[in-house]
């Protein structure tokens, strides 16, 4: 069963890739910042679970409580105090982008230097609910179903929060336009700080699933960063269900190139398609034309 | 500058150039081998500033093309001739850059950042795949004769080509249409500059150099795999050195090459395990404290602009017809926004458009000055077929614009802003001088005052200079009298006037009705997309259908 053995996995694969993508999606989208240290975050968070799982016995599952708060309380340090002044400085919207990709390009190289320091340059991994489990033909671990358990309901519950919520519908109105924000009363840099915290919470939670049937090692956050960027920019900036879809898509294609063609052509089918959609649509497969 | 002052000045440069050039004779290996970082770093910070400085589009992808040289290198070193190696990789990164250029310079700011971060690894990726699965091992050796010496001349004749290049560039039109580019993508275009094109000559520059420099750096290493010639680390020193000398100008990369380099060395040498965190967070600080380098503090590192270079003038056609548009409409998606307009404006007219506000007529001019394609219908300027040219070409046939919403380049001067407009014009108008036309719109003691530093009223006087300079026939002028108070209304009527008596055509979308009955012979009105009369001013304006599609019929 080729079918399964690619459709399935895929589907694993890209549901995890969507929630990894969805924290950058919200500090993109709304905090204005294209963060290139975010995978970086992501494998600091699996460095973190395996942690506490090889040094205190804690569960992954478990690690997420302690991990989620500190994440969200360091990316919101990030923003308070370097990239908000960035943002207030900036004459345009490129000036600020272009500022913000450049700090954390700069982050980016500070937290792998930090991982290195801590855990050398080889590769980690745990073993954790590691038990095969067979599907229609096509065996997969319960580790992955469990993490794509909590991807969908992490997903599912962000969703809900940002078109159900009154902080979620200000929010979505910054992501649009935040001088208009502004003028109906949204505290637009408060929020923005924690719309950049909470998709460092969402990043932490991303590389805490990882962690239980990844191996990583501190040098591969540039990969997520990228994988995340991919279905960021193929879903459109700012929408969820956008990056859900692409999120699924990019794990089949990746499983299918690995089956199919050769699995080290994966990362090159990743960014083949990433560039292509660049140059067909910027503004993702779902976006609105650029104004 | 006196004679003594200037002549010891040659002394020292000269002085300084020998001591450079025969540094190899008394430099031991380290200090040559440090020599030799120094000028590979400020090549490939020199060229990525050529491209990224004025355009601000920065590239992530100086490592892909630096080690796209290096490999070629690699590959050819040992059979081929040196001088051959060379070449080649230069038409490797000349390739590379001109397929991605053309792909990806449509794409803005934030875009060209991502791609230029993806297409490093995506390269990456693929000569690893290549040398695993075709050439079956992932290093090469590269054995040349070079030695250290040999490799530090070769850097430092590349370095002077760079610079040469670098300054004549600077010197040459392209250098300020490229800056103009940089300030105001869409004014320069408007205003005769063909932005895709100069964008991609220079990329493809800065790329070639970047190659070379890792051809000229491969036999350094004699043993080279992805990971060292696609080092990211390369990409992100090489911004960090031009950010902190500053990207602005030709010398200010070297200014940071050096102390970095420097730095560099001394962190590998004592902390070389905590060698990314120090350079993350050097970084970090050149962003936040210094956004326009070492030079901005000097501010210096602005090239002038050479003097207006000269107009040919020659006899102009006078046609019967200089614009015709015929039965133009444009939609978008669903919204039809102009709806089979057709009118003809003969030499020497002013027309006016009005209308209700979301009538069409800022869309109709767009179609017109070519920031809009036209969904069906057919514009003639003097003979030429407008549909389907792009902006610049529609520029320098002499058909210029004035915005709405005012579009000057802020980082230029003034007369640099007009000056912009004559780099490219091929128009047979009239050929006064950028002095001449500042003076005549009221700028005339404002020539050397950065434009974004204008008030809003002066910036409209800048815009419709830079429209002049494009020794335009014909003037669109969309809403050039909003906001302007009595007096200066006054101002404004009358300079139109003396346009007209200068044989200009001027097409006005204005709102402004004493403007439009003291200047328009004729006036077109537009409501919902479709032209609803025309005529003299007065008898439009006394038209029922006119009132009622500014005040609301009956049943509104």
């Amino acid at each position: 069963m080729l079918l399964v053995d690619i459709i399935l996995p895929g589907l694993v694969l890209g549901g995890m890739y969507a929630l990894i993508a969805l924290g950058l999606t919200l500090q993109y989208g709304v905090a204005r910042i294209m963060n290139l240290s975010y995978g970086e975050s992501l494998v600091a968070a699996a460095f973190g679970a395996f942690s506490l799982y090889s040094g205190l016995g804690l569960g992954p599952l478990a690690a997420l409580l302690l991990a989620v708060p500190v994440a969200m309380l360091l990316n919101w340090l990030l923003y308070r105090f370097l990239l908000e002044r960035l943002m207030r400085r900036g004459k345009d919207r490129g000036a600020q982008e272009i500022d913000s990709i450049l700090v954390t390009f700069g982050a980016l190289f500070v937290i792998q230097g930090a991982m290195l320091v801590a855990f050398g340059g080889q590769y980690y991994s745990y073993s954790y609910l590691s038990i095969p489990l067979t599907i229609m033909g096509s065996t997969l671990a319960v580790n992955r179903l469990v993490a794509l358990l909590f991807a969908a309901v992490v997903g599912g519950a962000v969703y809900l929060a940002l078109t159900r919520t009154r902080i979620g519908t200000a929010v979505r109105a910054i992501a649009v336009d935040p001088n208009a924000a502004r003028l109906v009363g949204i505290d637009v840099a408060a929020l923005s700080g924690f719309a950049f915290a909470f998709g460092g919470g969402l990043v932490a939670v991303g590389g805490v699933l990882v962690s239980m049937f990844l191996t990583f090692n501190a040098a591969m956050g540039v990969i997520f960063t990228m994988k995340a960027l991919v279905v960021v920019i193929m879903g459109g900036v700012g929408n969820v269900l956008g990056a859900l879809v692409a999120g699924l898509l990019l794990g089949v294609v990746e499983t299918a190139v690995a089956r199919l063609v050769d699995p080290g052509l994966t990362l090159a089918a990743t960014y083949a398609l990433f560039l292509g959609v660049l140059l067909i649509k910027p503004t993702g497969l779902f976006g609105r034309a650029a104004s | 500058m006196t004679g003594p002052l200037r002549a010891l000045l040659w002394c020292a440069a000269l002085a300084l150039a020998a001591a450079v050039v025969t540094y190899p004779r008394y430099a031991n290996g380290y200090y040559l081998a440090l020599g030799i970082s120094v000028l590979y770093f400020t090549i490939l910070a020199t060229a990525w500033a050529m491209f990224s400085g004025p355009t601000r589009y920065i590239s992530l992808a100086t490592v892909a093309f630096f080690g796209l040289g290096a490999y070629t290198a690699a590959v050819l070193g040992e059979t081929m001739p040196w001088p051959v190696v060379l070449l080649a990789a230069a038409g490797v990164g000349v390739l590379t850059a001109a397929i991605t250029g053309l792909s990806t310079l449509r794409l803005s700011g934030i875009y060209f950042v991502i791609f230029s971060f993806g297409l490093a690894e995506l390269i990456r990726q693929l000569v690893i795949w290549y040398e695993v699965n075709i050439h079956k091992s992932v290093g090469r050796y590269l054995f040349s004769a070079v030695t250290q010496d040999i490799l530090y001349w070769q850097l430092l004749g590349l370095t002077a080509i760079v610079f040469l290049v670098g300054w004549l560039l600077g010197r040459s039109r392209y250098g300020l249409a490229l800056r103009a580019i940089g300030a105001d993508e869409t004014a320069a275009s408007h205003s005769g500059i063909d932005a895709t094109r100069i964008k991609l000559g220079v990329f493809i520059l800065s790329a070639t150099f970047m190659a070379m420099t890792g051809a000229v750096m491969a036999p350094r290493w004699t043993y080279i795999d992805p990971a060292i010639a696609f080092n990211p680390t390369i990409s992100f020193q090489v911004v960090i050195m031009a950010l902190l000398g500053g990207a602005g100008s030709l010398f200010g990369p070297v200014l940071g090459v050096v102390p970095l380099v420097l730095l560099f060395e001394v962190l590998t040498a004592t902390l070389p395990n905590h060698f990314s965190i120090v350079l993350g967070i050097i970084f970090v600080l050149i962003v936040m404290v210094l956004p326009n380098g070492v030079i901005g503090l000097f501010g210096a590192g602005r090239w002038r602009v050479p003097a207006g270079h000269p107009a040919t003038a020659s006899a102009r056609k006078m046609d019967a017809t200089l614009l015709a548009v015929d039965g133009v409409s444009k939609s978008f998606s669903g919204l039809r926004a102009v709806e089979d307009v057709s009118f003809t404006v003969a030499p020497g007219e002013i027309i006016g458009i009005i209308g209700p506000n979301g009538s069409g007529k800022t869309t109709l001019l767009n179609t017109l000055s070519g920031a809009l394609r036209p969904s069906s219908g057919t514009i003639r300027f003097s003979g030429t077929v407008l549909n389907g040219l792009r902006a610049h070409q529609i520029a320098r046939l002499g058909l210029a614009r004035t915005f709405q919403l005012v579009r000057v380049m802020p980082d230029l001067t003034v007369a640099e802003n007009v000056a912009a407009a004559r780099l490219f014009s091929t128009s047979n108008g009239s050929d006064a001088t950028g002095r001449e036309l500042l003076d005549l719109v009221g700028l005339g003691t404002m020539h050397e005052a950065p434009a974004g530093e204008l008030t809003y009223i002066d910036q409209k006087r800048l815009e419709l200079a830079r429209a002049l300079a494009l020794q335009p026939r014909l003037v669109l002028l969309d809403e050039w009298l909003a906001g302007l108070n009595p007096s200066e209304l006054e101002t404004g009527i009358a300079l139109i006037a003396k346009l007209r008596e200068r044989g200009l055509t001027i097409i006005m979308v204005e709102h402004v009705m004493d403007a439009i009955r003291a200047l328009c012979g004729h006036c077109i009105v537009m409501n919902a997309g479709s032209v609803i009369a025309r005529g003299t001013p007065d008898d439009v304006l006394a038209d029922p259908k006119v009132v009622a599609a500014y005040l609301g019929g009956d049943d509104a």
